[in-house]
């Protein structure tokens, strides 16, 4: 078992486009770490790097203590699934897995007793004998994981294995590799580009964003602190709102501003932003339109666009003073379409970036 | 907007196709029908009928001793075979080393490719036969089979077809399972690109069974000719005792071997072996 370090590494491919600038990344041993972020931003070709299907252009990649720049893929002791499963198509789901095991020269019977267990794990015993053509998406998914366990890697990488699947099924297999995780106890690396993935899946999440890690930490932690604009809006479904507001000094601290509403926010750190406009974020969530958060002020009064029931609650598209707002009602609180609504908003949990770095403040 | 084709269009569709497959096996009706007649039946007009010549004719073509037929079929199979074999594998791995490989001349290396592609033989005949007499191959079989695994038109057909079935990853799988390049192109590349190789090979085997102009420069001995020069051969014998008879069996026979490739290898053209391991 290994964790993986990168050490300054660049990418630039050979017509001069530097994909990744320069990356220093720690993932520890058994951890599942996810990298996430939009399309182009690094996160394969970080993947591939560390599978060693990209040549790394500068800097140090170690899987445990081992450099592994100039190491062969095949060397790193490493597996690897596709978004696509990438099963060899003329095999059946036996062979496909002992494909490996054969080139290590692994005898017969162990090669049977390992994919029996790892057969055993993802319940594809009654499919051995097929040909990946005869599987349903999910099936050929779990003959790519299959293939990656009976090789006891030391990492496992995932690239945006899901993507193909529907909901239901990524759902599940979700919790699936997850749980897979969990039993194996190996390193995990898993690129995707969904965050409900990321935020369900991974130990610690890497946001990247062109080929620059924005933030590396706990899903929960990139939540409640995202570490600037980019993270705040990337992290969190309905996504953040942002608010331009002017900073104003009041009797008890300070306030923001914009249209009617004057957000109390009592940030010793505001002192230099005094006058100047901050970006105010405020997740769907804390616009609140139970009865309990009225009373203590910074309630505005919004016209609401569209609305969109869930069911059990309800998101509601708003407009106030100029700015699109989205809030996550419960259904039984929320007003419909061409209304308007009074929503309380949480200054516990208001998060502030400055205008100019969009860093949090 | 599902338009049902009309009872019209369906009859006159089956009609062109009827005139179509009449046009394109009536003449080998004609074949086999004359092979079956003696000279002066075929000269006396067509017939629907067989005749009752076929056993004469053919051991008169089989026991001519100027007309060595049996080795001419052994030389035909050794060369076509050996053609379709080494057009394919090698055009698979020439496609195979410009598709997934990154180098630095790897454009100039598919327009120059290309470029032999739009050359004649007859162009490079002169030279060809100058080389091969300095390589003592002159009337060797050696110089019909080697220079197939140079072959530009199969090269080009290969390299379209892994743009279409041959997904990268496959081979990155390959790479991280251990496997070195070549047992990748063996085991992998190869087994997916089964209908690619088996369509090749009939285009190959067929082009080289029936190809005249090359061995009509290189093979002088009687013992070492293919086919096609002792079909020319016979037509253009002692005119006065030209066989009808005997060149519509030489024929025949000529065509049979074709046929069985066909057959043997048609399956694989249909069998979409590549379908299925990548999802699209």
């Amino acid at each position: 078992m290994a964790g993986i370090t990168f050490k300054n590494v660049v990418k630039t491919y050979d017509n001069g486009v530097t994909v990744v600038p320069d990356l220093n990344l720690e993932i520890k041993d058994k951890e599942f770490v996810v990298l996430v972020g939009p399309s182009g931003c690094g996160k394969s070709t970080t993947l591939r790097m560390i599978a060693g299907l990209e040549s790394i252009t500068d800097g140090e990649l170690y899987i445990g203590d081992k450099l592994m720049n100039a190491v062969a893929p095949k060397n790193r002791n490493i597996a690897m699934v596709f978004q696509n499963y990438a099963l060899y198509p003329h095999l059946s789901v036996y062979k496909n897995m002992t494909f490996a095991l054969e080139l290590a020269k692994v005898p017969k019977d162990e090669m049977k007793k390992k994919v029996q267990w790892a057969a055993e794990i993802l319940g594809l015993e009654p499919y051995l004998d097929r040909k990946p053509k005869a599987l349903s998406g999910g099936q050929r998914q779990r003959v790519a994981l299959g293939r990656a366990m009976v090789r006891d890697p030391e990492v496992f990488l995932l690239d945006e294995p899901l993507s193909n699947l529907d909901a239901k099924l990524r759902t599940e297999m979700r919790s699936q590799i997850s749980k897979l995780h969990k039993r194996l106890g190996t390193t995990f690396v898993y690129v995707t580009h969904d965050q409900t993935e990321a935020m369900t899946m991974g130990d610690r999440i890497c946001v990247m964003k062109d080929g620059i890690v924005q933030q590396f930490d706990t899903p929960q932690n990139l939540y409640d602190h995202p570490c600037n604009l980019f993270v705040a809006g990337f992290i969190g479904s309905p996504q953040m709102n942002f608010i331009d507001a002017k900073v104003k000094k009041t009797s008890t601290g300070y306030a923001l501003c914009f249209g009617d509403a004057e957000v109390a926010a009592d940030r010793p750190e505001l002192a230099s932003y005094e006058g100047k406009t901050v970006v105010l974020g405020i997740r769907p969530e804390d616009l609140h339109a139970e009865p309990q958060f009225f009373g203590k002020g910074n309630v505005i009064d919004a016209y609401i666009d569209l609305d969109e029931m869930m069911g059990s609650e309800s998101y509601l598209y708003l407009e106030y003073a100029g700015q699109k707002m989205i809030a996550r009602v419960p259904a039984r609180y929320a007003k419909r379409a061409e209304e308007n609504i009074q929503l309380a908003i949480d200054t516990e949990t208001i998060h502030l970036f400055d205008k100019e770095t969009e860093k949090a403040i | 907007m599902d338009k049902k084709p009309s009872h019209a269009r369906t009859v006159i569709a089956y009609i062109v196709l009827i005139i179509l497959t009449f046009l394109c096996l009536f003449f080998f009706y004609i074949l086999v029908i004359n092979c079956t007649r003696s000279h002066q039946q075929i000269q006396a007009g067509f017939s629907f009928l067989p005749g009752s010549s076929f056993s004469k004719n053919f051991n008169s073509v089989i026991h001519d001793a100027k007309l060595p037929v049996l080795s001419g079929i052994k030389n035909s199979l050794i060369v076509s075979s050996c053609c379709a074999v080494l057009a394919t594998y090698f055009s698979a791995l020439t496609a195979y080393g410009l598709y997934a490989y990154d180098f630095k001349l790897k454009k100039p290396a598919f327009i120059f490719i290309m470029l032999i592609l739009v050359m004649p033989t007859q162009v490079s005949a002169m030279g060809f036969i100058n080389v091969i007499t300095k390589m003592g191959m002159i009337n060797t079989l050696y110089p019909l089979i080697l220079p197939s695994v140079a072959a530009p038109a199969v090269f080009y057909f290969m390299y379209s077809y892994m743009q279409s079935s041959l997904p990268l990853e496959l081979v990155e799988a390959a790479r991280i399972d251990g496997s070195s390049e070549f047992h990748t192109f063996n085991r992998v590349v190869l087994p997916i690109m089964k209908p690619a190789l088996a369509v090749q090979a009939i285009f190959a085997f067929v082009q080289n069974w029936n190809n005249y102009f090359i061995p009509a420069l290189v093979l002088q001995e009687n013992s070492k000719r293919t086919l096609p020069i002792l079909i020319a051969m016979l037509r253009s014998a002692d005119f006065l005792k030209f066989d009808m008879g005997k060149v519509y069996m030489l024929i025949t026979i000529a065509i049979v071997p074709i046929i069985i490739v066909y057959i043997a290898l048609s399956r694989y053209i249909v069998a979409g072996v590549a379908l299925g391991g990548v999802k699209e």
